[in-house]
C-alpha cells in the first residue's frame, strides 16, 4: 500500500472523526426524542 | 497508467482475515452477500412452498413468521447491502484513481462484523422458542412480547449498523480525499456519485434505527416504557422512528443500483450519459425527499388529515426526480449503437421492472387508495419489483460487467443469457400475480389464505422456484469465470469509459500506487 502525504492522511482523519461524530449525535438524538 | 509494483500478500486463510485490500475486501463482501442471498432465497421457497396451496402443509405458523421476518432482515442487511459494499469496494477506488480505500484496517473490520451479526441471527432459529418472528420492521407490542430470538436480532441489528455506519465513513472519506489530481467531483462516475450520496443517508439513518432498537431493548429488559403504551409509552413512535430510518433505507437499496446502470447503459449504447449532470443532482433530489416521506408507510396508523396529504404529496414528489433517471437512461440508448451482452440485458429489465415498482409505489402513495392496499400482498408485489428486478437484477448487471476485470476473464455469454431469461420469466411469474392477490384482498404474512387466491398462489410459487434455481447458473458461471475461460483485455467492453479499464485484467492486487492524471 502506497504511503500517502501527511496532509491526505489528516484530511482523512478529519473527515472520519467528523462523521462518526455526526452518526453518534444521531444516535443520541434519536434516544433523546425517545425520553422527551 | 499507474499499476502495481509487489504484489505479494499472505496465502491462505490469512490473506483474507486480516487483508486491508480494497479487493480482496470487495470480494469478502460479494461472496458473503452471493451466501446470504441463498440463505434468504431458501426461506423464500420455503415460504411459496407453503403458499402453494391454502391450508397448512409443510410448516407450522410459527416458523412461516420466523420465515418471513429472516427472510427480510438476511436479504436486505446480508444480501443487497453487502452486495453494493461489495461493488463499492472493488470499484470505487479503480474508478476514482486511489491505491485503496481510505481507511483500510477500518474496512477490514467493517466486512469481519457481518459474519458474526448474521449467525448470531440465524443461531436464532436453534433457540428453544425459534427466532423473531414479528415482521423485519419489529414493531411494539409484539416485539415487546417477543422471545429471546428479538434479544438476539437487535444485537444482531445493531452489528449490521456499526458496520454500515463505518463502511459509509470510509466510502465518504475515500470519495473526498483520495481523488485523481484533476478529477472534480463532477468529473466522477455516476456509480460514484450514487454510492457518495448512499453513504450519507447510511451515516443519517444508521443511528436512528440503532436507537430505535435501543430503546425496544430497554422496553424489554430494563423497565422503560417508551413504546409501550401501559406504562404510558407511544407504540405509533417507534413506527415514525423505525420509518424516518426505513424509508431512505430503500434508497440505500436502489442508489448505487442507478449508479451501475448508469455505468452500463452507456457502455452498450455507445453514448455517453444522458444527462450527467441531472442525474447527480435527481439522486441527490431523491435523497433529499426520502427523509420527507417516512410516514406513507403508515397511513392507516390514525393520523391527522394534514399529516396523510404531506406525506401523500411528497412522496409523489419523488416521481419527479425518478423520472428524471428513467428518461435520461432512455435517452442514452435513443439512435446508439446498442448491442444486448447480458449485463445490459440485466438492465434493460432493470429499467423496465423497477419502473413498474415505481408505479406500483405511486399508487400506494395514494392515500385513501392506501387504505385498501396497505398490508396486502399488492405492497410485496411492489417492493419485490423495487428491490429484486431493481436492486438485485443492477447487482447481477454490475457483476457480469465487471467479472471479466475482476477475474481476468470473459464470462460464457451463452450462459449468462439463460441466466438472463430464466431469471426474467422466472421473477415476473413469481410476483406479477401478487399484484392481483393484493388487490382481491389477501393480507400478506399470513400461512394460510381463502381458496379463491389458489391459482395466482401457485403461479406464484412455481415462479419463485423457477427464479430461486436459475440463480444456481449464476454461481455456476461466476465459478467457471473465476477458474478460467478466454483471457480478457484490459477494456472487454468497445463501448466503456473509465480509469478500471485502464490497468490490467484482472486488476493487479495494487492500482493506482502513482495517481494518474485527469484532463
Amino acid at each position: 500500500m502506497t504511503q500517502l502525504p501527511e496532509h491526505q492522511r489528516r484530511a482523512i482523519v478529519k473527515t472520519a472523526v467528523t462523521l462518526f461524530a455526526i452518526a453518534f449525535v444521531l444516535f443520541v438524538f434519536t434516544l433523546w426524542r425517545g425520553v422527551r | 497508467m499507474a499499476t502495481a509494483h509487489h504484489d505479494e500478500h499472505p496465502a491462505g486463510l490469512m490473506r483474507w482475515l486480516t487483508s486491508t485490500n480494497h479487493k480482496d475486501i470487495g470480494t469478502l463482501y460479494l461472496a458473503f452477500a452471493l451466501i446470504m442471498l441463498f440463505v434468504g432465497g431458501t426461506m423464500a421457497l420455503v415460504i411459496r412452498a407453503e403458499l402453494f396451496e391454502p391450508g397448512l402443509q409443510i410448516v407450522q405458523p410459527q416458523f412461516f413468521n420466523e420465515m418471513t421476518t429472516m427472510h427480510a432482515l438476511i436479504m436486505i442487511f446480508g444480501a443487497i447491502m453487502p452486495a453494493f459494499t461489495g461493488f463499492a469496494n472493488w470499484q470505487i477506488p479503480l474508478m476514482i484513481g486511489a491505491p485503496d480505500m481510505a481507511l483500510p484496517r477500518l474496512n477490514n473490520w467493517s466486512f469481519w462484523i457481518l459474519p458474526f451479526a448474521f449467525t448470531l441471527l440465524l443461531s436464532t432459529l436453534f433457540l428453544p422458542a425459534g427466532g423473531p418472528a414479528g415482521g423485519w420492521t419489529m414493531y411494539p407490542p409484539l416485539s415487546i412480547q417477543g422471545t429471546m430470538g428479538t434479544d438476539f436480532t437487535i444485537l444482531a441489528i445493531h452489528m449490521m449498523g456499526i458496520s454500515s455506519v463505518l463502511g459509509a465513513i470510509n466510502v465518504i472519506a475515500t470519495i473526498l480525499n483520495m481523488r485523481a489530481p484533476g478529477m472534480t467531483l463532477l468529473k466522477m462516475p455516476m456509480f460514484v456519485w450514487t454510492w457518495l450520496i448512499t453513504a450519507f443517508l447510511l451515516l443519517a439513518v444508521m443511528p436512528v434505527l440503532a436507537g430505535a432498537v435501543t430503546m425496544l431493548l430497554t422496553d424489554r429488559h430494563f423497565g422503560t416504557h417508551f413504546f409501550d403504551a401501559s406504562g404510558g409509552g407511544d407504540p405509533v413512535m417507534f413506527q415514525h422512528v423505525f420509518w424516518f430510518f426505513g424509508h431512505p433505507e430503500v434508497y440505500i437499496l436502489i442508489l448505487p443500483a442507478f449508479g451501475i446502470v448508469s455505468q452500463i447503459i452507456p457502455t452498450f449504447a455507445r453514448k455517453p450519459l444522458f444527462g450527467y449532470e441531472s442525474m447527480v443532482y435527481a439522486t441527490a433530489s431523491i435523497a433529499f425527499l426520502s427523509f420527507i416521506v417516512w410516514a406513507h408507510h403508515m397511513f392507516t396508523v390514525g393520523m391527522p388529515l394534514a399529516g396523510e396529504m404531506f406525506f401523500m404529496y411528497s412522496t409523489m414528489m419523488i416521481a419527479v426526480p425518478t423520472g428524471v433517471k428513467v428518461f435520461n437512461w432512455t435517452a442514452t440508448m435513443w439512435k446508439g449503437s446498442m448491442t444486448f451482452e447480458t449485463p445490459m440485458l440485466f438492465s434493460i429489465a432493470f429499467l423496465m421492472l423497477f419502473t413498474i415498482g415505481g408505479f406500483s409505489g405511486l399508487m400506494l402513495a395514494i392515500a385513501p387508495a392506501d387504505f385498501q392496499y396497505q398490508d396486502t400482498y399488492f405492497v410485496v408485489a411492489h417492493f419485490h419489483y423495487v428491490l429484486v428486478s431493481g436492486a438485485l437484477f443492477a447487482i447481477i448487471a454490475g457483476a457480469y460487467y465487471w467479472l471479466p476485470k475482476w477475474t481476468g476473464h470473459m464470462y460464457s455469454e451463452t450462459l449468462g443469457k439463460w441466466h438472463f431469461w430464466l431469471s426474467v420469466i422466472g421473477f415476473n411469474l413469481a410476483f406479477f400475480p401478487q399484484h392481483f392477490l393484493g388487490l382481491a384482498g389477501m393480507p400478506r404474512r399470513i400461512p394460510d389464505y381463502a381458496v379463491q387466491f389458489t391459482q395466482f398462489n401457485q403461479m406464484s410459487s412455481v415462479g419463485a422456484f423457477l427464479f430461486g434455481f436459475s440463480q444456481l447458473l449464476f454461481v455456476a458461471l461466476v465459478i467457471q469465470t473465476v477458474r478460467g475461460g478466454k483471457k480478457a483485455t484490459n477494456k472487454p467492453w468497445e463501448g466503456a469509459e473509465g480509469l478500471e479499464w485502464t490497468v490490467p485484467s484482472p486488476a493487479p492486487y495494487h492500482t493506482f500506487a502513482t495517481p494518474p492524471r485527469i484532463k
